[in-house]
């Protein structure tokens, strides 16, 4: 009986091999990630900084290198005065199209109709 | 002192060892599964835009708009918007979408420089009344249920009560109104310097700054040995429960700049020492704002473990919107949005909503 467990049971040994051929597989996995995953060092350090998201560009907007690549490399505030005042001006259009959006939609079916190219109303 | 036989010191090195191992394994299981990288969880089509301002409105799985009541959410300019689409099954706007209500996000996106002069109009009465505007035309006019968290709390109370006729049902979460209590983000920030923070020449008040605001109110938390050590113990944990962790640490990372005008205008208002919301009568821009003006339903929820908007200082809304329904969660001002309790917010907040059109599905 305590023959066969002897069989059964892994040595001290035989414990210690696969315990460090498990860690090849863990250290394998990680390199193996390191080649094939371009985000995966990026996502490592985050993890480490707390933060999975830390150092990725925010979707739709470009990457920091990218942003400083294109701005000015002295800041000049009339150009962001500028800048604002065409955001209020866009604003102001978008006002303009919701409330033509708006009385279109107010209007009978047979107002919107289009009128013949050469002017005449038809059906007279 | 008694000496451990060779083989039971052997056999405890290694099991150390296999439990290290293990915590590395999970970790890479979390940083190689998809997890949530900065944008929302739910599908969605962008139904207006301005500057940087997207209006979302989100698809079911089979790419289709709800056909229940319009709902728009409002998160704070000051963060991302994802917080409230974080991840699939844990999606708070995903969550009200499958209620059947026709779910718009507004994500009002990172600053530029320009963006510093933005102020409380251009955030009030310009992008929340065109969003609510775009809303209403493609829904025959409807008035929409808004749900504001934090400071786009703040942003819809204003606009509810400038244009009540439009807005069905009002939900604010976390949404502070005290300015004077002694504590939370406002608080912090009078403490750091907001008082300073120019109207006339405003700076784009850089994400480090905002954020260095939130991190007083928990010191050491951005302590790069706390976090790796924190990690290393969370590592026992189940790889969902670390990408949940991971994801909501995220967010609390990603903090944007801030227009210093809106800034220096939300502390000459509402800051300690002003607190105008408590009087009842404020101004967005030129145009006066009374309270009492709000005229449709009112839910406010505060966590009871708020430390950026003490429950105190959410809750007091009941003293200048009588109506107001006042609940307060167990939880943190992150944790009753997107963390693991965050269920009772959303069924909460879904029977509220339902409340408006009699059944939570109907127009």
């Amino acid at each position: 009986m305590t023959d066969e467990k002897a069989e059964t049971e892994p040595t001290l040994v035989d414990k210690w091999i696969k315990e460090q051929q498990e860690w090849q597989k863990t250290a394998t996995a990680y390199f193996d990630s390191l080649v094939k995953n371009d985000d995966f060092l990026v996502n490592l350090g985050n993890a480490m900084r707390g933060s999975l998201l830390a150092g990725k560009p925010y979707p739709g907007s470009k990457p920091q290198e990218q942003a400083g690549a294109t701005e000015s490399p002295i800041p000049d505030d009339r150009i962001d005065e500028i800048l604002h005042a065409l955001h209020r001006i866009q604003g102001e259009i978008a006002d303009l199209r919701m409330t033509v959006a708006e009385l279109a939609a107010r209007l009978p079916a047979s107002a919107t109709k289009p009128t013949p190219p050469d002017g005449s109303r038809g059906g007279a | 002192m008694i000496e451990e036989p060779p083989e039971k010191t052997v056999e405890a090195l290694l099991a150390l060892s296999g439990k290290n191992r293990a915590r590395l394994d999970r970790l890479h299981e979390v940083l190689t599964s998809p997890g949530h990288f900065g944008k929302g969880a739910t599908a969605a089509e962008v139904v207006y835009r301005e500057n940087k301002l997207r209006l979302l409105r989100l698809l079911d799985t089979e790419g289709r708009p709800g056909t229940g009541a319009p709902v728009l959410f409002v998160p704070a300019p000051v963060s991302r918007y994802f917080i409230i689409d974080l991840m699939p099954g844990r999606s708070f706007a995903g969550h009200v979408l499958a209620a059947g209500f026709d779910v718009y996000v507004a994500d009002f996106g990172e600053p530029a420089r320009e963006d510093r002069f933005c102020d409380l109009p251009y955030y009030v009465d310009g992008l929340l009344r065109r969003s609510v505007h775009t809303i209403r035309l493609r829904r025959d006019g409807l008035p929409v249920a808004i749900v504001g968290y934090c400071l786009g709390g703040t942003l819809s109370l204003l606009y509810s009560a400038l244009y009540p006729e439009s807005v069905s049902r009002l939900a604010l979460l976390t949404t502070m109104v005290d300015g004077d209590y002694e504590g939370g983000i406002s608080w912090i920030a009078h403490r750091m310097g907001l008082a300073g923070e120019s109207y006339d020449d405003p700076r784009l008040v850089p994400a480090v700054e905002v954020k260095s605001w939130f991190e007083m109110l928990s010191p050491g938390s951005n302590s790069v040995l706390g976090r790796v050590n924190d990690l290393w113990n969370r590592l026992d944990e189940s790889p969902e429960r670390l990408r949940d962790v991971r994801t909501m640490a995220s967010w609390v990372d990603d903090v944007v700049p801030a227009p210093g005008r809106l800034l220096a205008e939300l502390y000459r208002q509402f800051g300690p020492g002003r607190n105008e919301l408590m009087t009842g009568r404020t101004r967005v821009g030129l145009k006066p704002v009374t309270l009492a003006d709000i005229s449709m339903p009112v839910l406010s929820v505060s966590a009871e473990k708020d430390t950026i908007a003490p429950a105190d200082a959410v809750d007091a809304i009941s003293l200048v919107v009588p109506q107001a329904e006042v609940l307060r969660l167990p939880g943190g001002h992150v944790g009753i949005v997107a963390g693991r309790a965050a269920s009772t917010l959303w069924r909460r907040t879904v029977e509220f909503l339902g409340a408006s059109v009699g059944s939570p599905h109907a127009e």
